[in-house]
């Protein structure tokens, strides 16, 4: 197998189950594939499935006749020759485009960036004139793609006049549109207009973007999404307006929307709740955007990612920490404002650190911890939407506690001084800022006095669980092992129990079972060929019917709470067991035989009354809880 | 006050069953001693009548847990509900039950009954005792392992000794693959709940100590004395003068011994688990059964009751 990306290792392994396989690589490293498949090429590696060459190019191939194998192949290596005897040689070189090449042809590149694309016309043809581009070297990777486009730019060439492929579909969509006349190319150039976010795609780019998108027609009052809500859908506001509820206690507070404006990007970078609810307008309309197409889109094109941004930064600021003030101050809080990631257990601050700045957790959680005689004891953990380090802004000393990344993390610094001379023109801010600071000091001083909850927070945070949206945990003195919860699982969902209820790590009798965590941005979802992977507005990320069976979620769940297995259409009859045996209720496996599709928890979201590991448990011993309880659940309240 | 995360069954919705229960039997009881038939309490007085309709309407109640708890999908109220009043109503019903007789036993059916009940209550206590003793201490006994990453570990600890034993001399390594075949863990009914038979123990320290000793020869540059036992005597008969190779042996042996103490705890560990969680199922297998029992003679005691009234 030459090469070293993805298809290059699928393949690979597939054929090792039953050949002897030989990777060539002609770097030093698998990098250039997807996380999970590069584990498993190494892992192959180590264990001797695949036996792999690194830094090596292939000199000759030449037929042996005599030879033990058909053919045998000279490699070049970095220590020398090596001849390897084959029967065959699969090539997956990969789609790289040969830039040098298509350069050396007159096409221009817009950028210096090896992912970017040459620009092409709405027809595909570059700026050469009468060369055109189509498929992944225009960066569309998908054959029924090149298929279309290649059709599209014969009919041109050959003088006819051909509708694109996607036409009939985005007409289809923009059948919403007030005052649509069926004009697909107006009516995008008309959203190009309206929208500055968008202003900077190519047609292409526009096309595929609304293609994943739907328009949508509130009625004045109709809630588009409400605060709390699990939806990570982006919406641009195209006409009509819409409002933003700020104040939760109080509905007339608002702040509204512009056409051309966009909103939703806060649950979108952050993965948790909605934090306001947004109501229509008078003739509102507006483009539904789902998660994957809009990050899609933030990564492809700078200039998007650079808009949505500066927006999330000056909404952040205001909605989270600084209601009331001016424009102009808020501009100058996000004027003094960065973007840090950290990794997991990477330090944002330390103890004894000079206070310096405020933190807003944009994505991710951080647990904050002092050391007390030389013991590191976790007082709290912060999810996103909240910020952290106002203590040493108010009270001008060294900061008090540690603060580290539980997960992944993505955090917005805003200056200390900016923020002091903002507040000192804000005496409510100022107000706000103390009084949350002051019961943080309470309830640090409560956590310092009962160290076994900073055990448990960190025993929690050390599972991952600094990610998760809902968890499912056991206290084990309550806990007397019966199952019921894996087989009122099991019970549910066509016998294929999503739950190990025995394994999982323990702290304090507090068993952390192989569950879904529904984090706050799934991994599963990152590689979702039919993008089956989804999250519902009550939270549950679940997997839809139109799962293929590639296995990609279960290999990149981080937590092994994916399964592979084929549901039985039946649930088992309680009375027919009981009356004359056979499958008991919960009990069995599933029988069926077919295409083996992943399945998880979608926390029983189709049932009413919730999760039915919980309703099942006839102690009381499994028990939901999100991040927000952990601290509760920390309590040492685990009364029996 | 902050609510608790959670509540055990025990104390589902602050003690409603239990103050049911109590109130149940506080009027059972006060209606029994209010109550003077003419020709004594029995069960075919009103009051008799009354307490016989409300047992045998708890017994039926407290068996549709069974089915309650089966319904994966839901049903009236939640199953912790269920358990909490199964628990209390249950103990009530001794109550209930034994005024009904109004004291009246003989060799018959409605006795049978009654005992029946009785033992069926007994299990069940025995069962509210194991729930709320035992989980905790399988939790403390797990250290978070599961026990096929136990059982997978003692495997692992085999292999080990066995490697080692290799490099010693071939008794040794005879005598622990001996010992490795006679590990017993867990075995029938007795043994999963008293713990398993250990033919092997008296070998194991056996083994032990010709280690130890042999160990302790080899260090201090000795040869052994002819009174030791003879197995040790055998062992440290081999002895080749070699410092060097003394000290590899020796520390072969204490590599070795040290395997097979951790592999010694950890088949205690192993069979207690299963110790444990025999004792927390094993009530189930009087409790279920005989529930069926008692239902079939209630049945027979209601009807021959009204057939030959």
């Amino acid at each position: 197998m030459v090469g070293a990306g993805d298809a290059a290792i699928e393949n690979a392994i597939a054929l090792s189950a039953a050949n002897q396989v030989t990777i060539i690589n002609r770097g030093a490293e698998f990098n250039r594939a997807k996380d999970a498949n590069e584990a498993d090429i190494l892992k192959a590696i180590d264990t001797g499935k695949i036996r792999c060459y690194y830094n090596c190019s292939i000199s000759e191939a030449r037929l042996t006749p005599q030879g033990p194998r058909l053919a045998e192949l000279a490699l070049k290596t970095a220590e020398g020759t090596a001849v390897i005897p084959v029967d065959r040689v699969i090539a997956r070189l990969g789609a790289t485009p040969p830039r040098a090449f298509v350069e050396s042809c007159g096409v221009q590149f817009p950028s210096k960036d090896p992912n970017s694309v040459p620009a092409v016309s709405g027809v595909y043809e570059s700026n050469v004139p009468g060369l055109y581009i189509v498929g992944a070297l225009a960066g569309f990777p998908l054959i029924k793609q090149a298929m279309n486009q290649g059709y599209e730019v014969i009919e041109t060439i050959e003088g006819r006049k051909i509708e694109p492929a996607d036409a009939p579909l985005l007409r289809a969509k923009f059948a919403a549109l007030p005052g649509f006349k069926g004009d697909v190319d107006d009516a995008l150039a008309s959203i190009k207009d309206r929208m500055p976010l968008l202003a900077s795609l190519t047609a292409l780019q526009l096309r595929e973007f609304l293609l994943d998108s739907n328009v949508r027609v509130p009625k004045k009052g109709e809630a588009i999404f409400k605060r709390n809500d699990y939806s990570d859908s982006f919406y641009s506001l195209l006409g009509g307006g819409a409002q933003i509820e700020i104040d939760p206690d109080d509905s007339t507070k608002r702040i509204a929307i512009k056409p051309g404006e966009f909103f939703g990007e806060m649950s979108l970078i952050s993965g948790r709740r909605r934090t306001h609810t947004v109501i229509a307008d008078e003739a509102c309309v507006l483009v539904e955007s789902p998660r994957r197409t809009t990050l899609k889109l933030i990564n492809s094109v700078a200039a998007v990612r650079r808009i949505i941004d500066e927006t999330f930064l000056l909404r952040a600021i205001e909605t989270q920490l600084a209601k009331g003030v001016a424009p102009a101050d808020l501009k100058m809080l996000a004027g003094s404002a960065t973007v840090h990631s950290y990794d997991a257990n990477q330090v944002l601050f330390k103890e004894g650190d000079p206070g310096d700045g405020l933190y807003l957790i944009r994505s991710g959680s951080v647990m904050v911890s002092h050391t007390v005689g030389g013991r590191e004891v976790v007082l709290a953990y912060v999810p996103a939407g909240q910020y952290i380090g106002e203590m040493a802004l108010i009270s001008d000393t060294p900061r008090t506690a540690t603060v580290k990344a539980a997960v992944r993390t993505e955090a917005i610094r805003l200056d200390g001084a900016v923020f002091a001379k903002v507040m000192e023109r804000y005496p409510q801010l100022a107000r706000r800022v103390r009084k949350i600071h002051r019961s943080r000091i309470a309830s640090n001083v409560e956590q310092s006095v009962e160290p076994e909850r900073s055990g448990v927070i960190s025993f929690l945070m050390k599972q991952g669980l600094g990610e998760a949206t809902d968890v499912l945990l056991i206290d084990e003195s309550l806990c007397v092992r019966c199952d019921q919860c894996e087989k009122a699982c099991a019970s549910t969902h066509g016998n294929l129990s999503r739950l190990d209820r025995e394994a999982g790590p323990t702290y304090d009798n507090l068993h952390v079972p192989t569950s879904c965590r529904h984090c706050e941005h799934p991994h599963c979802m990152k590689d979702c060929p039919p993008d089956a992977i989804r999250r519902s507005p009550g939270g549950e990320v679940y997997i839809s019917d139109a799962c293929i069976g590639c296995g990609n979620c279960q290999r990149n769940c981080p937590y092994g709470v994916i399964q592979m297995g084929v549901e039985s259409k039946k649930e088992p009859s309680l009375w027919r067991w009981m009356m004359f045996g056979g499958d008991e209720p919960g009990h069995g496996d599933s029988h069926e035989k077919g295409i083996k599709k992943a399945a998880k928890c979608d926390m029983c979201k189709n049932i009413s009354g919730g999760p039915a590991c919980v309703r099942a448990c006839p102690t009381g011993a499994a028990l939901r809880v999100s991040p927000e309880k952990f601290l509760k659940v920390s309590h040492g309240r685990w009364e029996s | 006050m902050e609510t608790p995360a959670h509540v055990g069954f025990l104390r589902h919705h602050r003690y409603r069953y239990l103050k049911i229960g109590l109130i149940l039997c506080a009027l059972s009881l006060l209606l029994y001693a209010i109550h003077d038939p003419v020709d004594g309490p029995n069960g075919g007085t009103w009051l008799g009548y009354g307490l016989g309709s409300i047992g045998a309407g708890l017994i039926l109640m407290l068996s549709w847990l069974g089915i309650r708890k089966r319904r994966y999908r839901g049903g009236l109220g939640q199953v912790k509900g269920w358990l909490s009043a199964h628990v209390y109503l249950g103990l009530a019903l001794v109550i209930v039950g034994t005024l009904h007789t109004g004291f009246q036993f003989g060799w018959n059916v409605h006795t049978l009954a009654y005992v029946l009940m009785l033992v069926v209550i007994t299990s069940g206590v025995y069962g509210i005792w194991a729930y709320a003793a035992l989980p905790e201490r399988i939790t403390a006994l797990r250290r978070g392992q599961t026990r096929d990453a136990m059982l997978a570990e003692m495997a692992e600890l085999n292999r080990q000794s066995i490697a080692v034993a290799q490099a010693l001399s071939s008794d040794i390594h005879r005598a622990i693959a001996r010992s490795i075949g006679r590990v017993r863990i867990g075995g029938g009914v007795i043994a999963q709940l008293f713990g398993p038979a250990e033919p092997a123990r008296q070998e194991f320290d056996d083994l032990n100590r010709t280690l130890n000793v042999r160990a302790d020869t080899l260090m201090a540059g000795q040869r052994a004395e002819s009174e030791a036992e003879s197995t040790v005597m055998f062992i440290a008969g081999q002895i080749v003068k070699r410092a060097g190779r003394d000290e590899d042996e020796a520390a072969h042996i204490r590599q070795l011994l040290d395997i097979l103490g951790r592999r010694k705890e950890l088949v205690w560990r192993i069979n207690q688990d299963i110790q444990l969680h025999g004792r927390m199922q094993i009530w189930l297998y009087l409790h279920v059964p005989l529930t069926l029992a008692l239902l079939a003679a209630l049945l027979t005691h209601v009807i021959s009751v009204f057939l030959y009234w």
